[in-house]
């Protein structure tokens, strides 16, 4: 389900950065967060705060362990599946397709 | 409908996403928190600054410790996410919000009442 909440829309031509959102709507996108968080999800809406709705999501948390002895950083992540997601704006960092692994 | 009683609040939240949170009165959702708490509740108010109020809340603290509370303010800038319920219709929701907005900007009449925007003026 497609949804572009902005009400103001007159252009169907890419003029600004939001736009360039705007092109991924229903699509699925990557978007990475502060604290070392991401999303992997379907674009269903988004204002301009970058607040999102996303759908099908996959949060991964990545976080750093020091190894007592080595010292050497250990990077572990946690992730978590949620059906419909809302993001608050002021988390996200940037918006992109979704990476291709490998 | 709940609508703000605020000219500003009903602007800034007809022209943001935060309009749907609104319209998830009295729907039981979980609110990520920015320090990675959790609370799970019925919402009973969601203002244009995503301020949110919980009723019968079960909070999960950073650490993972679970208590309940009767009530829980959330200021707008703490909120990471919130879980959208599977039973909400997203569109419809948001719909709602603006028409219930449009009744009451455009109560008695158009010509009638005070004005929240003045009329195109004619050159």
């Amino acid at each position: 389900v497609a949804f572009f909440f902005f009400q103001q829309q007159t252009t169907n031509t890419v003029e600004e950065p939001l736009d360039l959102i705007r092109l991924s709507l229903d699509e699925r996108i990557y978007v990475k967060m502060r604290n070392d968080r991401e999303l992997r999800g379907r674009l269903h809406a988004y204002d301009q705060h970058l607040n999102m709705i996303l759908g099908d999501v996959e949060e991964t948390v990545t976080t750093i362990e020091i190894d007592e002895e080595t010292y050497e950083e250990i990077y572990k992540s946690t992730k978590r599946n949620i059906p419909m997601l809302f993001v608050r704006g002021d988390g996200v960092v940037l918006v992109a397709p979704p990476l291709r692994v490998g | 409908m709940e609508v703000s009683h605020s000219v500003k609040e009903r602007t800034i939240a007809e022209n943001s996403l935060v309009i749907l949170l609104q319209g998830l009165h009295s729907h039981v959702t979980t609110v990520d928190l920015r320090d990675e708490s959790t609370a799970t509740g019925r919402v009973t108010n969601v203002d244009a600054f995503m301020n949110v109020r919980l009723a019968e809340v079960t909070y999960t603290d950073r650490q993972g410790t679970v208590s309940h509370l009767d009530e829980l303010f959330v200021t707008g800038r703490n909120v990471r996410y919130v879980h959208i319920p599977d039973e909400v219709d997203i569109r419809a929701t948001i719909e709602r919000q603006l028409q219930a907005i449009h009744r009451v900007r455009y109560f008695g009449g158009r010509d009638k009442g005070r004005k929240e925007f003045p009329r195109t003026k004619h050159k």
